[in-house]
């Protein structure tokens, strides 16, 4: 039986995916290093750390395609080592690195792998196109994929993870080389994965992207987990924020007189960077420099939550 | 399982997990989408039909100038009615083996290019760890590699039957010779894509691997020569044989007319065990195909003069395999023989009938599947080991 130890009961299963101290090495290289790291169903998680940091490794190991060297991965409960089918049926994956079938249409591509999968062949050519209408790829659904721009093999690339409708999403990097609008549907239609019951993790670089559709975030670091925290987390840590005025050396001044502890940014655009723990804060604060005559121009914040959290992990380990 | 399938939302299970026969269907109709996904690919490079294009007009300009030769040479014979040779079997022995040994000959350069890429190429592309990660088990994807490999290096095959049928109908051959012949050759193009499809699962480069495949193939051909014609020599002994002497000078006819006066002593003479190294010989692909194909009994009234070059080298490793029992020697048991019987031991010796291919075949056999274990042994998912330098996607 496929069920571990732990289920004894029907949903007590922990669906979605979790890892328990994994590790893996290349060689004399650990890649990762006791990572623990948990995505629950219906959320979105996303995984965030510098390149190298070893996000890509660590979702070879969930999708089943990398052995860890020590440590336990559960895919809804399951163990891709011993249950690897069963496993794969689960999880829907998109590597970092595109790879289509080039002389393959995208709609061949599906249809392969919806065969790949072992969907019942009545069902496919229906799944193809709703896949295709999904990703917005319809009308080249006829075009061979070397000739579809990178965002659309992207896209392409997202479809495929799709085709067997997983429970458990591992997206790496799926917003690179999207352009605006498109990456503003990625966000939708992963929120919609996430709120269809998907447990949903994507590694990113874009953090501000993040802030906007990640419920919680694993921040790692050279193989290790470093943080992890949900987005509410995040938010009430305080955010930064950047303050322009057309006089900055009254806004400096007045700051100083409100005992503030600030930071004057070289830019482009000279500001002062400030933290400020709650939103609340900010608006007292605006409401007093406003009033004390200084000639606010812009008044935001200065990063994501989630950018925020990174930036301070990355000081820290300075 | 049942009860996570039912709290998962997610897919329908697959089809034909369960059950004996579903399992092999199963299997079976996984190694058929795989084959289905490189065909499409291969089908679709325009590299292909080039080489497809260059080999058939090889082969056709091979073809013209074996008979082109042969007609010149059967014009000479023919203002030279005093030669007495009286052509044997017509060009058609003669194209169909010069064909037929260009076509594995090329067969053997080819099939490395369709099948020493198709794991690592793949893994290149970033389009292996995508199969991987379906349902699909690494024996179904090397299989279906496999087998798209050999289909795309059987179209080389086919498209050069009907230069060899232009041999057959030229004179002198049996169908059962193309169809054996035929055979042979698509075995041997399958062992070589086994050999590639095998190392490019192993090796992590494209280049590395289909190099590695080319010396392989090289060593099959080239290589077993060499170790033969090298080994030989180590196999060198001293044996006593039975010679005429105590000279050769000539003797006259006794008054019973025949020559058994000559005396026979033991002399002093070099042999070459060649029994103890033919067996590299053996995994020669054109010694296995040779050898392969049925040749017409051979006595002393029909002579290996029609003999062929094909005949002639399986005849040759036949004898290497048996080694130096039957020496040339007039002499048996010390005893003088008489000059048909001289002859006809001679014949008995050529027609060795103990075939060399299966045992060349089985050494292939063993090769390539090996390297395929081995392959299967690198595809395998989660991971253990990555080949140095490689990423898995």
């Amino acid at each position: 039986m496929s069920i571990t130890e732990s289920s004894n009961l029907p949903g007590s299963v922990a669906l979605g995916v979790s890892a328990v101290g994994v590790s893996r090495r290349f060689g004399t290289v650990h890649a990762v290093e006791h990572i623990d790291f948990h995505a629950p169903a219906g959320k979105v998680t996303a995984l965030i750390g510098p390149n190298g940091a070893g996000k890509t490794t660590l979702l070879l190991m969930l999708a089943s395609l990398l052995r860890p060297d020590s440590g336990t991965i559960r895919i809804d409960g399951l163990d891709p080592l011993r249950d690897s089918a069963a496993v794969r049926l689960r999880i829907g994956w998109m590597p970092d690195t595109l790879g289509v079938w080039e002389s393959l249409t995208a709609r061949e591509i599906l249809v392969q792998m919806a065969r790949f999968y072992r969907l019942p062949n009545a069902g496919i050519g229906q799944r193809v196109d709703e896949l295709l209408e999904l990703v917005r790829l319809d009308a080249l659904a006829g075009q061979p994929a070397r000739v579809l721009s990178r965002g659309q093999q992207q896209r392409l690339s997202l479809a495929r993870a799709l085709i067997h409708d997983p429970s458990v999403l591992l997206l790496d990097e799926p917003a690179s080389g999207l352009d605006p609008g498109s990456r503003v549907e990625l966000r939708n239609l992963l929120r919609r994965l996430a709120g269809a019951g998907k447990a949903v993790v994507v590694s990113s670089h874009v953090l501000s992207e993040l802030d906007e559709i990640a419920d919680g975030a694993v921040f790692v670091n050279q193989g290790r987990t470093v943080k992890q925290q949900t987005l509410e987390e995040a938010a009430r840590q305080g955010r930064r924020y950047a303050i322009t005025a057309l006089d900055n050396q009254a806004l400096a001044a007045k700051l100083s007189e409100l005992n503030l502890e600030y930071r004057v940014e070289a830019g482009l655009h000279p500001s002062v960077t400030l933290l400020l723990t709650h939103d609340d804060g900010a608006a007292a604060l605006l409401r007093d420099l406003v009033t004390a005559g200084i000639e606010v121009v812009s008044f935001a914040p200065a990063a994501g939550a989630l950018e925020e959290t990174y930036m301070n992990l990355e000081t820290e380990r300075r | 399982m049942s009860n996570v399938t039912e709290t998962v939302p997610g897919p329908a299970g697959p089809q034909g997990t369960t059950g004996g026969g579903n399992a092999v269907v199963g299997y079976l109709s996984g190694i058929r989408d795989v084959v289905v996904l490189e065909m499409k690919q291969r089908l679709r490079s325009r590299g292909w039909y080039i080489m497809l294009g260059i080999w058939f007009v090889v082969i056709a300009v091979v073809t013209w100038l074996t008979w082109a030769a042969w007609s010149a040479s059967a014009g000479i014979q023919r203002s030279m009615p005093s030669s007495g040779m009286s052509m044997q079997s017509g060009p058609g022995s003669a194209i169909f083996e010069a064909v037929l040994v260009f076509v594995l000959l090329f067969a053997l350069l080819v099939a490395p290019a369709l099948s020493a890429n198709a794991v690592n190429g793949d893994r290149a592309g970033g389009t292996l760890a995508i199969l991987q990660v379906t349902l699909l088990t690494p024996g179904q994807i090397l299989w279906g590699k496999f087998l798209a490999a050999w289909l795309a290096a059987l179209a080389f095959l086919v498209t050069s039957i009907p230069f060899l049928v232009f041999g057959l109908v030229q004179g002198g051959l049996s169908p059962g010779h193309i169809l054996v012949s035929l055979l042979m050759l698509g075995v041997e193009i399958a062992i070589v894509c086994g050999i590639g499809v095998g190392i490019s699962a192993l090796a992590g480069r494209p280049l590395f691997s289909i190099v590695v495949s080319y010396l392989t193939v090289a060593g099959l051909v080239v290589l077993s020569l060499i170790a033969f014609g090298l080994g030989m020599q180590l196999t060198q002994e001293s044996v006593m044989v039975d010679e005429p002497g105590p000279s050769m000078a000539y003797i006259p006819p006794s008054a019973s007319g025949g020559p058994q006066s000559i005396p026979c002593r033991p002399v002093q003479q070099t042999v070459f065990h060649t029994e103890r190294v033919a067996l590299v010989l053996a995994i020669n692909p054109f010694v296995v195909v040779a050898d392969a194909i049925p040749y017409p009994e051979r006595d002393s009234a029909n002579s290996m003069l029609g003999a062929g070059m094909l005949e002639g080298i399986s005849q040759g490793t036949r004898q290497a395999l048996a080694g130096p029992r039957l020496p040339f020697s007039p002499c048996v048991d010390g005893v003088y023989q008489p000059q048909n019987q001289q002859l006809q031991n001679q014949y008995q010796y050529l027609q060795q009938t103990t075939p060399v291919w299966p045992l060349g075949l089985s050494m292939q056999l063993v090769l390539a599947g090996l390297l395929m274990w081995l392959g299967w042994r690198a595809l395998r998912t989660p991971a253990n080991r990555l080949a140095r330098g490689t990423r898995i996607a």
